[in-house]
């Protein structure tokens, strides 16, 4: 059984905990409305807005660490109020919500001022950082509500901004597609997480955290289940799990900032926010944690089979984002103590991700926005310190000791062999495969970009290192991905214990001693990246190979998207075109009708026209017959 | 014999009818008698003044709560808030009928007359002033409207809808430009309506007979006592809300509402959006929690399939348009699907939270109508959709409107759209009708693409030859999308005076 | 029902019947506003069976009198060139159209001949105790005054769309004089002379038969719009010799 969640009402300076929203939304109001006036400064308001933001998260995080009740709630004013409902526009600063303001805020503050320098030369720049500072401002909502309705008001606010953003090289007709597919899938999962908050009011009239959590022990388990099933759609929606992952690697037309900020450190990874969140809710239901875990455990295989198939730089980086999320996943399916491990990972996830990505959008700054890394190679000689941050990066991805990954990674995966049973082997072993086979793609990644002979397009003579704006930001990171890990295993799990529960008393065995999972993982990782750099070492060839199946499978998206076609797209398709014909008469009716108003030939419209109104007329004769016949068989009792 | 004497009326509670029925019909002496130059600024300034009266009235008569005029006319609280809304919507849509200033002579031909494609009708088109009948006209359909809400009995209901939708079949016919799909519009909504109406008609005659009057307070107790046969009452129920659902635009009874809002001059189309769905969804309110509420078991699931059918047929059919007018009434009638789903709650939630919905739709649909007149070029209003690309850099203040309109549609939260949504879903989860809230939840995410599809269509896509401009609106058009948006912004920001309102309105007297 | 109310209501019910049928399958206009007419009769006489002859008396007088014969006269000054086309465009509409009335008037029929088996009529007493016209004025002036009123503006827009829809306002200077209109007609190209009628210089009297010019060419311009044009054959169209 869970403790009972209590928040303390904020006072003194934390009372203005509204000020981190406020800061980055009015600074997007100014960008966006004040439009051309605002293109000479604007992006450097975009960068300081963030940057206040952060410095004022940092004083909330001080401030907080020296209260009793690490977790503060404000009530802002009464949102909704009709009848038996009541939402609070309210916001919750705990330690769960502090860390990702400080994540946001931080990285994003990073990723704000390399922007400055990516989008130099677009036209758009004021207004790509209006988009950008609304999303620092939805994503802050997201995290500091103190109920489900905040939290998905933020959610439609990042959602929405993620589309604008990916869509912003709109006149690119793919990158207008992947806006598309984006929104679909994740209205899929927006749909879900909808539901899920009505079924919470209807079971326990509230959405407030407190409250849904104290109550959720008297709700009926198979209510829970449902509503917790629900909850993980939209996380798996928002986050590109399984089965919703096919938008993410395809939001990656839009600009590299983007990528890096929104489809790599922030908002990919709400849906884990919002398990962490709920996890009285996932607590209460252990087939639910089951559900949680597999979707983990076959995202991050799928995320890195994918990745060692991609050519396309970003694709790849994105596939592994997939696929770290998934292993995020997994450490929130465990439950217990693996909670503020996920998180652990997924802050250093956002280091150490935003810092490849950034490091991709810099080689592609110098090699006239090349994708293909079978295009790269020997970059190492022309870009050092995007060379080295990468290089950082990437050590700290596979999880090689002292970095980062490796504190962040290798405890999930010793918690996933702490299970009970044969799953222990199942979850373990697959968390340990998907570790070996992101050395071997990550080093494919790094050893194809910046080693090995040049095979660049010829219009490139000399590739050319990114100015200061941008390299500092990667500087950054870098010392982020190298350090945080470390510094953030030990001390990050106690921090988050008031709101993730305290579980450091409890007894666990995993069924190979801690040291041989350890040395295990060590091994596997070595042994990937090696492999690898053996493969790679002297390039690529420059055409796609005829391969067997399973890598055409793994190019083509293990069929994800034909699967996605068969499943969502055709039936939609069939629909839509089921309702059209129905509807078609009316439609042509009109084209036509609007034809023969242009040209003026009154007669033939006269005849269309009459023509028409009976096909309506006929349309609710039928609608007015089984309405009627419907009220007839309920009367004489064959529908009651 | 005896001798009649006249049933007691509570003027002061009648009072908003009475005065706009006044209103109109001087509106329709002053055609005749004043001089052609000052009628428009008469028209608009009396009908004004008449609509802002009334409004006082009904304030001032806020706490009334009877039946009057024999039983016929019932001011009570969900009576007096949405005559409110009417008119409130009424004067917005004034305001839009009442602007000349994007256009020479306003949106309305100056004589439907003349044939259309002659040479008098391309003279008058650019030349003369819109005929000033649409004022009256006008004013008669939203006092029509205002007995519509208000009507205890269902004869008094007939009558209202037909006093109301006359005056609108006139002014759909009256478009200046595009004027045969004008003329087609009108024709087509005439002729369903009439059809809709004879259903209502024969639906009123069944249930007279089953309970032997037509006052709801009759109905009401006739479903228990009356020992006619049940057939009457069902069939003359399904009939009655086939009448009042086509006036709503509820599937498979939409279908006249794409062309005749296409087809109507947009303030009218306006109008129609708003008020006659807050009139039609007053009046199917009324019969249903004051009349039948005694088979409530029994029609929730028929006009639950009919919500759920009318919900998906808007949703999936406005991502295939590509007129900005056939969408957004796609998009109202999807919206009559989300208000029935408020409606089938069946509880005072359910009332208040329809109300609700009615209001935040109609502020932020007459807005989006009003930014339809706005984007132009020389044929008159640019409605397709292709037209509107890349508008957000042309106009971005518009465009910029426009999408916090689209947003509110959407649903997107801090806007009423997502107050609104929230309250019926919730309204209709807590009357356990979870299977409507899952449609409900399911249609809106796919509605909200066409919707983002016009977002990005004006920001991201760079003006090209065809992209019209938008012209600097009259300021009548002005104040009526001030008042449009603000409203959307206050009511998704601080919707709780507003939801208290509704709250403390909903009991209807019997 | 008794004996005599059977007896008139069988009779009458084919009339009324046919003439709804008719109504909707008459090509003509006029025969359709026709065939309404004989329904509405019929219909008249059920409502004065039915003890309610202020209602049956104001059927006959007002809608077949009045109504009916301004729409017929409105008809004949239109003129009814304007004839419609009765081709259905629609694959499958008119079937689909039968089939579906006429389910809905079976479902509808049975369902109420259902509900009304063994219900005693009552309340007619009651309801025209001080006669029939008194009674109705009673619940118009009383219980539904205030609908009674308010068709008053039912009225009042009807009026006003007429005129809208329908008047054309003519400004000084538009209508044409008398000198205008002489001109006009000696114009050249346009024909001052009076129409030749049918038939003449024809060898058939039928008034399908177009007459002959001057000059011996056939005009349309001599037969009405309405009628088919008559196919002559070579015999008949070949000028006619003044001599055997």
């Amino acid at each position: 059984m869970h403790d009972t969640v209590e928040y303390a009402h904020a006072s003194g300076l934390l009372s203005s905990v509204w000020l981190l929203i406020a800061i980055p939304l009015a600074s997007a109001a100014i960008l966006l409305l004040l439009g051309k006036r605002a293109d000479k400064w604007g992006h450097w308001l975009g960068v300081a807005s963030v940057g206040v933001s952060f410095v004022l998260g940092l004083t909330y995080f001080f401030q907080l660490r020296g209260l009793d009740n690490r977790a503060v709630e404000l009530s802002l004013f009464d949102y909704i109020e009709v009848g038996s409902l009541h939402v609070d526009f309210g916001l919750l600063f705990d330690p769960l919500s502090a860390v990702f303001v400080l994540l946001i805020t931080g990285v994003g503050s990073l990723i704000h001022l390399y922007a400055v320098g990516y989008m130099e030369h677009d036209a758009g720049r004021r207004r790509f950082f209006g988009y950008f500072n609304l999303f620092v401002a939805a994503m802050l909502l997201l995290v500091l509500g103190n109920n489900f309705v905040m939290l998905y008001i933020g959610w439609e606010g990042v959602g929405l901004a993620s589309y604008l953003l990916i869509s912003f090289w709109v006149e690119r007709p793919s990158a207008a597609t992947a806006g598309k597919k984006a929104f679909l899938m994740n209205r899929v999962g927006d749909a879900g997480f909808a539901i899920a908050i009505f079924l919470m009011f209807a079971q326990l009239g509230t959405t407030q955290y407190d409250e849904v959590f104290n109550g959720i022990g008297a709700v009926a388990s198979g209510t829970v289940l449902i509503m917790g099933l629900l909850l993980l759609l939209g996380a798996t929606g928002k986050s590109g799990q399984f089965p919703l992952q096919a938008w993410l690697p395809d939001a990656m037309e839009g600009p590299t900032p983007v990528s890096a900020l929104i489809h790599a450190a922030t908002m990919v990874t709400a849906g884990v926010y919002l398990i962490a969140r709920s996890n009285p809710i996932f607590t209460a239901n252990e087939t639910l944690q089951t559900v949680v875990v597999s979707v983990g455990a076959l995202t991050l295989l799928i995320g890195c089979i994918i990745g060692c198939a991609k050519d396309d730089i970003k694709r790849v980086l994105a596939w592994s984002t997939v696929s770290q999320i998934g292993y995020m996943f997994l450490g929130v399916g465990l439950g217990g103590a693996a909670y503020a491990l996920a998180i652990v990972h997924l802050l250093a996830h956002g280091f150490f991700k935003a810092g490849l990505f950034l490091g991709a959008g810099s080689v592609m700054h110098g090699m006239h926005d090349q994708t293909d890394i079978r295009r790269f190679g020997g970059l190492w000689r022309y870009m050092r310190i995007t060379w080295a941050t990468f290089g950082l990066a990437w050590l700290a991805i596979i999880g090689l000791p002292p970095l980062s990954g490796f504190f962040s990674k290798e405890p999930i995966i010793v918690a996933a062999y702490e299970r009970e049973g044969w799953t222990a082997w199942l979850f373990g072993t697959a968390a340990l495969i998907g570790a070996g086979v992101t050395a071997f793609y990550m080093t494919r990644l790094f050893v194809l970009t910046f080693h090995g002979p040049k095979r660049w397009t010829e219009d490139i003579d000399h590739p050319h290192e990114s100015p200061p704006v941008m390299t500092v930001p990667l500087v950054l990171l870098a010392v982020g991905s190298v350090a945080a890990g470390g510094l953030m295993a030990s001390s990050v799990p106690d921090w988050l214990v008031p709101a993730l529960g305290d579980h450091s008393g409890e007894e666990v065995h995993a069924v190979m001693s801690h040291g041989l999972i350890t040395a295990l993982s060590i091994v596997v990782t070595l042994l990937g990246a090696g492999l690898a750099y053996a493969l790679f070492r002297n390039g690529t060839a420059l055409q796609e190979q005829p391969a067997g199946p399973v890598v055409t499978a793994a190019r083509r998206n293990l069929y994800a998207d034909a699967f996605n076609e068969a499943v969502f797209e055709k039936p939609g398709i069939f629909l839509t075109r089921a309702l059209v014909f129905l509807d078609n008469r009316g439609i042509d009716g009109l084209v036509n009708g609007l034809a023969a108003a242009v040209g003026g030939g009154s007669s033939r419209l006269r005849r269309l026209q009459t023509g028409f109104v009976r096909s309506y007329a006929m349309s609710m004769l039928t609608g007015a017959l089984l309405v009627v016949a419907a009220f007839l068989a309920l009367q004489l009792g064959w529908l009651a | 014999m005896e001798d009649l004497s006249l049933p007691k009326i509570d003027y002061a509670a009648v009072a908003p009818m009475l005065i706009l029925f006044g209103v109109a019909c001087v509106g329709v002496l002053f055609e005749g008698v004043l001089p052609k130059a000052a009628r428009r600024v008469t028209q608009l300034v009396l009908a004004l003044l008449g609509l802002v009266a009334a409004l006082s009235v009904i304030v001032w008569q806020s706490d009334t709560r009877v039946l009057t005029a024999g039983g016929a006319v019932a001011i009570d609280g969900p009576t007096l808030f949405l005559q409110g809304a009417i008119i409130v919507l009424g004067i917005m849509a004034l305001l839009l009928i009442g602007d000349r200033a994007m256009e020479h002579g306003g949106a309305f031909v100056a004589q439907a007359a003349i044939t259309v494609g002659s040479e008098a009708d391309r003279k008058q088109a650019v030349k003369e002033q819109g005929a000033t009948e649409v004022y009256p006209l006008t004013v008669f359909a939203i006092a029509g409207m205002l007995l519509f809400v208000a009507a205890n009995d269902l004869l008094t209901m007939f009558v209202a809808l037909e006093v109301f939708s006359l005056p609108l079949y006139l002014l759909c016919a009256l478009a200046r430009r595009r004027r045969l799909l004008s003329q087609e519009a009108a024709l087509k909504y005439f002729l369903l309506g009439a059809y809709a109406s004879a259903f209502f008609l024969f639906g009123v005659a069944l249930v007279y007979g089953f309970a032997g009057g037509v006052e709801f307070g009759t109905i009401h107790d006739s479903v228990t006592e009356s020992t006619q046969s049940t057939v009457l009452l069902y069939a003359g129920l399904a009939m009655i809300a086939i009448g009042l659902l086509f006036k709503a635009a509820a599937a498979p009874f939409h279908v006249w509402t794409p062309d005749v809002y296409q087809g109507a001059p947009t303030p009218i189309t306006g109008l129609m959006a708003a008020c006659t769905k807050v009139a039609a969804f007053g009046g199917l309110l009324r019969v249903l929690y004051v009349g039948f509420d005694g088979v409530a078991w029994d029609y929730t699931p028929i006009l639950g399939v009919v919500a759920v059918l009318t919900m998906l047929i808007g949703a999936v059919l406005a991502v295939t348009q590509t007129d900005i007018k056939r969408l957004l009434a796609y998009s109202s009638i999807a919206n009559a699907g989300y208000l029935l789903v408020g409606v089938l709650a069946l509880s005072k939630d359910g009332l208040s939270s329809t109300m609700f919905y009615l209001v935040a739709y109609g502020f932020t649909v007459i807005a989006a109508f009003g930014v339809v007149t706005l984007v132009r070029d020389a044929d008159g209003e640019a409605t397709h959709l292709s037209r509107w690309a890349g508008l957000g850099r042309r106009s971005p203040l518009y465009a910029g409107i426009f999408t916090f309109i689209l947003l509110a549609f959407a649903g997107i939260p801090l806007t009423s759209g997502f107050i609104a949504k929230f309250a019926v879903f919730g309204a209709a989860l807590d009357s356990g009708e979870a299977w409507l809230v899952v449609f409900g939840v399911v249609t809106s995410m796919l509605l909200a693409f066409p919707y983002l599809r016009v977002v990005v269509m004006m920001w991201l896509s760079e003006p090209g030859e065809s992209t019209p401009t938008v012209s600097i609106p009259g300021g009548l058009t002005a104040a009526a999308l001030v008042i449009g948006v603000v409203a959307t912004l206050v009511l998704g920001v601080a919707p709780a005076p507003l939801l208290d309102l509704t709250t403390s309105a909903a009991d209807f007297v019997r | 029902m008794s004996t005599g109310e059977a007896v008139t209501f069988w009779i009458l019910v084919w009339p009324a019947l046919v003439g709804a049928i008719g109504m909707v399958l008459a090509r003509n206009a006029i025969h359709s506003a026709l065939w309404l007419v004989l329904t509405m009769l019929s219909i008249g006489v059920f409502y004065v069976l039915q003890s309610a002859p202020f209602i049956g008396m104001a059927q006959i007088i007002v809608y077949t009198g009045a109504i009916m014969m301004l729409f017929l006269f409105v008809l004949m000054l239109v003129g009814r060139d304007a004839s419609d086309s009765l081709i259905e465009t629609l694959r499958g509409q008119r079937v689909a159209a039968v089939l579906l009335g006429i389910g809905f008037a079976a479902m509808v029929g049975t369902g109420v001949y259902r509900a009304m088996d063994n219900v005693t009529p009552a309340g007619l007493e009651q309801a025209n105790a001080q006669g029939n016209v008194e009674g109705i004025a009673r619940l118009l002036f009383t219980k539904y005054v205030f609908a009674f009123e308010v068709t008053s503006a039912l009225l009042i827009t009807a009026a006003v769309g007429a005129m809208v829809l329908a008047h054309k306002e003519r400004r000084k200077g538009e209508k044409r004089g008398q000198p205008e209109t002489m001109r006009a007609r000696f114009y050249p190209g346009n024909y001052p002379g009076p129409k030749p009628g049918p038939g003449v210089y024809a060898t058939s009297d039928s008034v399908a038969t177009p007459g002959r010019l001057p000059d011996g060419t056939l005009t349309d311009r001599s037969i009405s719009k309405i009628l088919p044009v008559r196919e002559l054959t070579s015999s008949e169209s070949a000028p006619k010799g003044t001599e055997k």
